[in-house]
């Protein structure tokens, strides 16, 4: 009996080593490739596969390749700025408008939250065609600017109900101790409650920044010029153009796409399982 | 000014940028997506009113029966894959060290925080039906021949490539559901001599069904229309749709490249359609989950 137990714990340990490994597995393996010598197979070690970050120009030795893809800074850029405007409008929009929600009772305030559900519950994937359309009347198609809008609001939803279990923690005890005290009530939300709010205010922002960081349908849908790309487009056109003939190229700019996903993912792991909880991806 | 007016003016100033945004990017497109499908919008952007025929046309097209199918091939097994994934991760997670457990849950979050492009990628790198994919190339140094994963094997690449996503996200919410049983139920089965495997089946799972319920009528809504994994990996092949689900079917028609596409108007037919049923749906889990409770109004003001 007692060896029985002692059996079945060790598989159990033996599963759950397993079972973290799965998911780890493939992004070791990427690492491996980026620093292959060899193009195609996982093989010995070099450097010789980010020599592209010195000018930025990718395939510098074949003019012809190289006015196919935009300088990978250009790329970077782009990205950032995508995941740096996603963060700062759903971040800024959701903090107003969660606390209102969490504090003061109004008429369509239900209504509000279930339409948040609602919408949350259904992948915007479906509004594409009516979202193409309505950016190019607003002369927004082919302009970060547009991809930003779109993306914030897609992920705003999320960020209000997230945000709003946050202020719900809050005792009013603070804020009432704040208004007697003659702060007015917008210097009661700026001042006393944000401040209170912050790891939510965190785990909202890297999540919607690594949410802007990583998007490719709407970037892919509404941006066509290459001076427009963020690396979710350089690299999935890399992908099929190159996959068979220069895959460590490839492997290599996917791992400076992914160092920021990865430090965020390490410092802010326990604050996007907050977020998860209400994820969005199937 | 009254305090009342100027704390009206405040809530309001506060909410409606969400507000705004909200009518503005996502009912408002929804509301436009019913009126495309009932023109002729296309590559010329002029609206032609075209009353139902672009319905009539779905209905009667050879290719609907094929969509259909593929789609509910595809969240079915998603869904198989995401919820005995989940269940998998949350029953190991919660029985061995916290320090593992906790390990598991949070590698397991990685695939979903990685950009799509480069999960898929991977994905398409280890199941190459070519020499150098990354399971091709053990095979081949072992002396085999290279297996055409992904040509054979098509529909559970895409439950793996997609389930690897929403596993994480089962594995969460029922780790957590888990850990909120007492402790006594178990201890008592277990003083009766109940084995591991009738505590899971007797106690485990009858007390965390809700969760499942939830994660699965969750899962399915957010499943149906989703295509970005399929659209970057197989993109509807290989061969003649085999693995084209209804929402990508009306991406090709309305984005693709080499179809007839720009056919905005039709595209629209099938996104109503789903709209629709995403709708329905929706609105029956509120019912089955009493999600009002979520919604209570605050206490105080």
């Amino acid at each position: 009996m007692v060896g029985m137990l002692k059996i079945g714990k060790i598989l159990l340990y033996a599963a759950a080593v397993v079972l973290a490994l799965l998911p780890v597995v493939p992004v070791a393996l990427l690492f491996l490739l980026a620093f292959s010598e060899h193009p195609v197979f996982i093989e010995g070690f070099t450097l010789k596969n980010f020599e592209f970050l010195k000018t930025g120009v990718l395939f510098p030795e074949h003019p012809v390749y190289s006015k196919l893809y935009p300088n990978v800074y250009t790329v970077m850029v782009n990205t950032f700025l995508l995941a740096l405007g996603n963060m700062l409008l759903v971040v800024l929009v959701a903090s107003m408008a969660a606390y209102v929600i969490s504090r003061y009772s109004f008429k369509g305030r239900s209504a509000l939250l279930g339409a948040f559900l609602v919408i949350h519950g259904v992948p915007a994937s479906v509004l594409l065609i009516a979202l193409y359309y309505m950016l190019r009347t607003m002369g927004l198609l082919n302009t970060l600017a547009g991809v930003i809008l779109v993306k914030m609001s897609v992920d705003l939803p999320l960020g209000v109900w997230v945000l709003k279990g946050f202020y719900d923690g809050i005792p009013w005890d603070t804020e009432i101790a704040a208004l007697v005290d003659g702060t007015s009530r917008f210097g009661a939300f700026f001042r006393v409650m944000l401040p209170l709010v912050s790891p939510g205010l965190f785990a909202v922002g890297l999540f919607s920044f690594l949410s802007g960081w990583g998007e490719y349908v709407f970037v892919y849908t509404f941006i066509q010029s290459s001076t427009n790309w963020t690396f979710s487009l350089l690299i999935q056109s890399l992908f099929g153009e190159m996959g068979g003939i220069n895959l460590a190229l490839v492997a290599a700019l996917s791992i400076v796409y992914l160092i920021p996903v990865l430090v965020i993912f390490l410092v802010g792991e326990k604050y996007l399982v907050r977020v998860t909880i209400g994820g969005v991806k199937g | 000014m009254s305090r009342e007016a100027s704390k009206k003016i405040l809530m309001l100033a506060m909410l409606l940028p969400a507000v705004a945004v909200i009518i503005l990017f996502l009912a408002v497109p929804a509301a436009l997506t019913l009126l495309i499908s009932l023109t002729e919008l296309d590559y010329r952007f002029q609206w032609i009113w075209c009353g139902l025929e672009n319905y009539a046309r779905l209905f009667s097209s050879p290719v609907l029966q094929l969509i259909v199918k593929a789609t509910a091939i595809y969240v079915a097994g998603t869904l198989a894959f995401n919820t005995l994934m989940g269940l998998a991760i949350a029953l190991i997670s919660t029985h061995v060290h916290d320090a593992l457990g906790m390990f598991v849950r949070a590698v397991w979050l990685l695939p979903r925080v990685l950009p799509s492009v480069i999960w898929a990628l991977l994905m398409m790198w280890i199941f190459s039906p070519l020499e150098h994919g990354f399971l091709n190339s053990l095979i081949v140094r072992a002396g085999g021949s290279p297996v055409p994963w992904t040509f054979l094997y098509y529909w559970p690449f895409l439950f793996i490539v997609n389930g690897f996503i929403g596993s994480s996200l089962s594995g969460i919410i029922f780790s957590s559901a888990i850990k909120s049983i007492p402790q006594d139920y178990i201890i008592a089965a277990k003083l009766d001599g109940a084995s591991g495997f009738t505590i899971v089946r007797r106690i485990i799972l009858p007390m965390i069904k809700w969760h499942i319920a939830f994660f699965v009528a969750y899962n399915t809504l957010s499943l149906l229309a989703s295509f970005e994994y399929i659209m970057l990996t197989l993109n509807g092949g290989p061969g003649f749709y085999s693995t084209e689900v209804m929402i990508l079917h009306a991406y090709h028609l309305a984005f693709g490249q080499y179809m007839v596409a720009m056919d905005f108007g039709y595209a629209a037919t099938i996104v109503t359609i789903l709209l629709v049923v995403g709708l329905a749906l929706s609105v029956i889990y509120w019912r089955v989950f009493r999600l009002r409770r979520l919604m209570i109004e605050p206490k105080l003001e």
